[in-house]
C-alpha cells in the first residue's frame, strides 16, 4: 500500500519560526559568544543548560548580526552529544536578522539522567545564512562538565596488561588474552615503582602486582591532576593499528586545551608510528598457555601533548580510543 | 543526529500526519502528558482470574496503597475463589462478580474502583476496555489492547473523550535489563540509534495444547483463524522506548513476512492423541512472523513472533547504532545480555553487559527490587509495573506510557494482517498521536520519586 504524503506537511526537522517564536532584539552584549573567525560579524550563542535529568529542557541560541549588512535566509541547528534527542534540529529565522539586531530560537533537549564518572558535554549551535558578514557560517560549541574526574591515573586503571610468567591467565592487554612478561619488563627497567624518564617528564611505572589491573585502556576518563609545565607525557603502548586520540587538559582557570598523541601497535608496527618514542623492548610475551613468543619484541611508548604556558592543570580528559592503554602520565617542565 | 539541511531526507520527509489519520473529532483533546487526578487509594478491580489475572491481582494487593475492590470472572468460582484466598492472606476481601459474560458490566457500575485491571482473552479486550473508560475508569489491559485498527482509533478517541488514561500492561518495559537499555540509549552510550530488534519467541506449543491453561483454547485457536503477528508487543515496545516512539520519532511503515505454519501440527502429530478436539483444527498462522518497521528518523525495527517452534526463550531486546550495540538472551552472563560500545570496548569480541546495567540501573529497581523480586512475576517486572502504575494515581503524576504507546504497540496486530496480505508489501502506520508525536517529552525514563505514604 502506498504511502501518500501528509497534506499537513510540517518537517519536524525543520521549523520556521517568527514572531513569537522568533524574538528578533536589538543588540546587547551577550556573554560567551563565539565567532566563527577573526572577521566575523555573525555571533552565535548558546545558553546555560540545565543538565538535572532525566528532563526536557529549553535551550536558546542566538544569533547577533553586526555587520552592516542583514542577514538572510537564516537556519539555526542545534545538536548535544551524540544520541541525546533534540527537537527540532533545525529552525529558520523568517524575515532575516537586520545589522545590529539579533534572533533567539529555542530546542528542546531530552537531558537523560547523569551516569557515574565525569562527562564532557559538547552542545553546538550552527547558523547558515546568506548576507552580513558574507562567511555563509558560524558556529559555537559550549563545552559542559558533568560529575567528578577520577583521582588518579590509577583509579582509571581497567586492564591487565603485566602478567608473571608462572601465571599468564589473569592477562589481557591486547582482547587476545595475551600480556607483557613482568620478568621480561623488569629486564628492561620496567620494575613495579620504577622511575621512568621519559620525554623531560618524571614518570612512575605502575606500582601492581603482576595479573592485576595496571593500565587504563582510554575510554574518555575523566583524571585529576595537577601542575604546570610545557607538555603532558604518556607512557603506554597501543592495541590495533590506529591507537590514536585526542586527550583534553582542563585548567583551573576553566580554559582548555587539546593534543593529539598515539602509541604504535605493541609489537607489530614500527616503533616511531604516530610520532611516539620506543622507551622499552620487552623480549616475547606471555600467553594464556605461558611465556612465548620470544625474540619478538613488544614495546612500551611514550608521546605527549603540548599544554597551555602558564596556566595550572585541573584535570584530564583521555581520548575516546580503547586501543590506546596508558601506564603513566606526568607533566614535563 | 542529521547535519544541517536536512530537507529532502527520509526523516525530513515525513509528516506529523499520514494519509488515513482521522481528524480529532470536537470535544476531545489529546491525553499526551495527561496528569493522573490523585487517588489516596487505588481500588482496583481485577476482570479476568485465569492464569494471569489471578497472578497479578495478589501483585495488586501488596502494592502500598493499593486494594483489589472486586474480582470478575465468567466463571464465578475462579473470582470466589481469589477473594477467599486474599481475604485468608489478610487483605480486604474483594466484591465478587461473575456468572455471565456481561457480569463486568455491573462491576463497572461502583463508584469505588478507580482502576480496571483487564486480563481475558485477546478477543474481549477492546470491549471491556472501552466499556471502562465509559464507566470513568482508568483501565489497564493485558496485550493486545485490541486487534483491529478502527477498535484501536476508537479506544484512542474514548480515553480522550472521557479524560481517562487506557494503558497497556506492557510489563516488559519494565524489564531490568530493558530499562537500562533505555536509559544508556538516552545517554549516547550507543551513538545515534538505527536499529532495534525484538520479539516474543516461546514455545508455547505445550500449554497450547493444555485442555486447561488457555480456558476453552482460546490462544490456540487464533491460531486457527487469523494470519498475523499476534503478540510482537513485549519485543517491540523496549525498542520503540529506546528510540523515543512517539516522543520524537514515530513508526511510519511496516511489512511482514511469515513462514508456513509448521510447528503447531507436527507438534499435534507427534504429542496430542487422537480424539483431541484439535484434531479438528488447521492452524493458518505462520510459526514465525516478523515485522519490519520503519521509522520517521530512518530506523528500522524488526519484531518476531513464534509460540509455535521448538525453542529457548527470547525476546530479542537488541539495540545498536553509531557507537555500539547490546544484546539480550546472548549469554551465560547473569544479565543474559551482551555488550559492545566505543569506545569502551575493541577488539571485536563481546563484554558482559552486567557492569553496564549496574551503572545505568533503573530507580524503580534500585527502590522496589526486593519487593518486585518477592512480589511479582516474571522476574519482578510485573511488581514493578503495578507499582509504579499505582504511584502515578496516588501521586498524580504523568503515568510513564499513555494509550497512544498502546496503539502503537498494539497495531502490527492488524497491520502485519494487511501487509501479509498484500505479499509483504510495506503498509502505513497510524499516528495515533495525532502529530504530537515530534514533541520530545519523558516516558519511561523518569526521576525518582517516593511512593506517598499510607495513611
Amino acid at each position: 500500500m502506498p504511502i501518500e504524503p501528509s497534506r499537513t506537511a510540517l518537517s519536524r526537522r525543520s521549523f520556521a519560526v517568527a514572531g513569537a517564536g522568533a524574538v528578533l532584539l536589538p543588540a546587547t552584549v551577550l556573554a560567551g559568544t563565539a565567532r566563527a573567525a577573526d572577521a566575523a560579524q555573525t555571533e552565535v550563542t548558546v545558553s546555560p543548560i540545565d543538565l538535572d535529568g532525566p528532563a526536557v529542557t529549553t535551550v536558546t541560541v542566538t544569533v547577533r548580526n553586526t555587520a552592516p549588512k542583514r542577514l538572510r535566509d537564516v537556519r539555526v541547528s542545534f545538536s548535544g552529544p551524540v544520541g541525546w534527542v533534540v527537537e527540532p534540529e533545525e529552525r529558520a529565522v523568517r524575515g532575516g536578522i537586520d545589522p545590529n539586531s539579533h534572533a533567539t530560537v529555542t530546542f528542546e533537549l531530552l537531558v537523560p539522567a547523569p551516569s557515574s564518572g565525569f562527562q564532557l558535554l559538547n552542545f553546538t549551535a550552527t547558523a547558515l545564512y546568506e548576507g552580513g558578514d558574507g562567511l555563509t557560517r558560524a558556529t559555537v560549541t559550549r563545552t559542559e562538565r558533568r560529575g567528578e574526574p577520577l583521582p588518579t591515573l590509577a583509579a582509571a586503571y581497567n586492564n591487565v596488561g603485566i602478567t608473571d610468567e608462572s601465571n599468564t591467565a589473569p592477562g589481557d592487554f591486547d582482547g587476545g588474552g595475551n600480556s607483557f612478561s613482568a620478568q621480561k619488563l623488569a629486564d628492561v627497567g620496567l620494575s613495579p615503582g620504577a622511575s621512568v624518564t621519559a620525554l623531560g617528564a618524571d614518570l612512575t611505572w605502575p606500582d601492581t602486582s603482576p595479573g592485576t589491573k595496571d593500565n587504563a585502556s582510554s575510554g574518555g576518563q575523566a583524571i585529576s591532576l595537577s601542575g604546570s609545565g610545557s607538555k603532558l607525557v604518556f607512557l603506554g603502548s597501543g592495541v590495533g593499528n590506529n591507537a590514536v586520540g585526542t586527550a583534553r587538559v582542563f585548567y583551573t582557570d576553566g580554559t582548555s586545551s587539546t593534543g593529539s598523541f598515539g602509541f604504535p601497535n605493541w609489537s607489530f608496527q614500527n616503533v616511531t608510528d604516530h610520532g611516539a618514542t620506543q622507551i622499552a623492548a620487552s623480549n616475547g610475551r606471555n600467553r594464556q598457555d605461558g611465556y612465548g613468543n620470544a625474540g619478538v619484541t613488544y614495546s612500551v611508548f611514550a608521546h605527549s601533548v603540548p599544554l597551555d604556558a602558564g596556566k595550572t592543570v585541573d584535570l584530564v580528559v583521555l581520548p575516546g580510543q580503547g586501543g590506546i592503554h596508558i601506564f603513566a602520565m606526568a607533566i614535563a617542565g | 543526529m542529521a547535519a544541517l539541511g536536512t530537507a529532502g531526507t527520509a526523516r525530513a520527509a515525513e509528516t506529523t500526519g499520514t494519509a488515513g489519520t482521522p481528524g480529532r473529532p470536537a470535544g476531545q483533546t489529546s491525553m499526551v502528558k495527561q496528569a493522573f487526578d490523585v487517588y489516596p487509594t487505588v481500588r482496583v478491580g481485577v476482570i479476568g482470574i485465569g492464569n494471569r489475572g489471578s497472578g497479578m491481582a495478589n501483585g495488586w494487593a501488596a502494592v502500598p496503597g493499593c486494594v483489589v475492590r472486586a474480582v470478575c470472572d465468567v466463571r464465578a468460582p475462579r473470582a470466589k475463589a481469589k477473594a477467599d484466598q486474599l481475604a485468608a492472606d489478610g487483605k480486604p476481601r474483594p466484591l465478587e462478580f461473575g456468572g455471565s459474560p456481561d457480569a463486568y458490566k455491573e462491576m463497572l457500575k461502583r463508584d469505588d474502583i478507580d482502576l480496571v485491571y483487564i486480563a481475558t482473552p485477546w478477543e474481549f479486550h477492546y470491549e471491556q476496555g472501552k466499556a471502562a473508560l465509559l464507566a470513568g475508569k482508568h483501565v489497564l489491559v493485558e496485550l493486545p489492547i485490541a486487534t483491529e485498527l478502527d477498535q484501536l482509533w476508537d479506544l484512542v478517541n474514548t480515553s480522550e473523550r472521557t479524560r481517562r488514561h487506557l494503558l497497556l500492561s506492557e510489563n516488559v518495559s519494565y524489564g531490568r535489563n530493558e530499562l537500562a537499555m533505555l536509559r544508556m540509549a538516552h545517554d549516547g552510550a550507543f551513538g545515534d540509534i538505527t536499529n532495534g530488534h525484538g520479539g516474543y519467541l516461546h514455545d508455547l506449543r505445550e500449554l497450547l495444547f493444555s485442555n486447561t491453561y488457555y480456558t476453552d483454547s482460546w490462544r490456540r485457536l487464533w491460531h486457527t483463524r487469523s494470519t498475523a503477528s499476534f503478540y510482537p508487543m513485549h519485543g517491540l515496545a523496549p525498542i520503540a522506548a529506546a528510540m523515543d516512539i512517539n516522543r520524537g520519532d514515530r513508526m511510519v511503515t511496516l511489512r511482514a513476512t511469515a513462514t508456513e505454519p509448521k510447528g503447531l501440527a507436527d507438534y499435534r502429530a507427534r504429542f496430542v492423541p487422537e480424539g483431541h478436539p484439535s484434531w479438528q483444527e488447521t492452524y493458518v498462522n505462520g510459526d514465525l512472523v516478523t515485522c519490519l518497521i520503519d521509522t520517521a528518523d530512518g530506523r528500522i525495527i524488526r519484531a518476531e513472533h513464534d509460540v509455535s517452534s521448538p525453542r529457548p526463550y527470547s525476546r530479542i531486546n537488541t539495540i545498536a547504532g553509531s557507537r555500539g550495540i547490546f544484546e539480550d538472551y546472548a549469554g551465560p552472563s547473569p544479565t543474559g545480555g551482551r555488550i559492545y560500545i566505543e569506545p569502551d570496548h575493541g577488539g571485536h569480541s563481546w563484554r558482559d553487559f552486567k557492569s553496564y546495567r549496574d551503572e545505568y540501573d533503573h530507580w524503580l529497581w534500585k527502590k522496589i527490587g526486593d519487593d518486585a523480586a518477592n512480589n511479582g512475576g516474571h522476574g519482578g517486572m510485573d511488581y514493578v509495573l503495578q507499582w509504579r502504575t499505582v504511584q502515578c494515581m496516588r501521586a498524580g503524576l504523568v503515568p510513564d506510557m499513555d494509550v497512544y504507546d498502546a496503539a502503537a504497540w498494539c497495531s502490527p496486530v492488524p497491520l502485519s494482517v494487511m501487509s501479509l496480505e498484500n505479499k509483504g508489501r510495506p503498509v502505513p502506520v497510524p499516528d495515533f498521536t495525532r502529530g504530537s508525536w515530534v514533541n520530545i517529552r519523558l516516558g519511561l525514563d523518569t526521576r525518582e520519586s517516593d511512593m506517598p505514604p499510607v495513611a
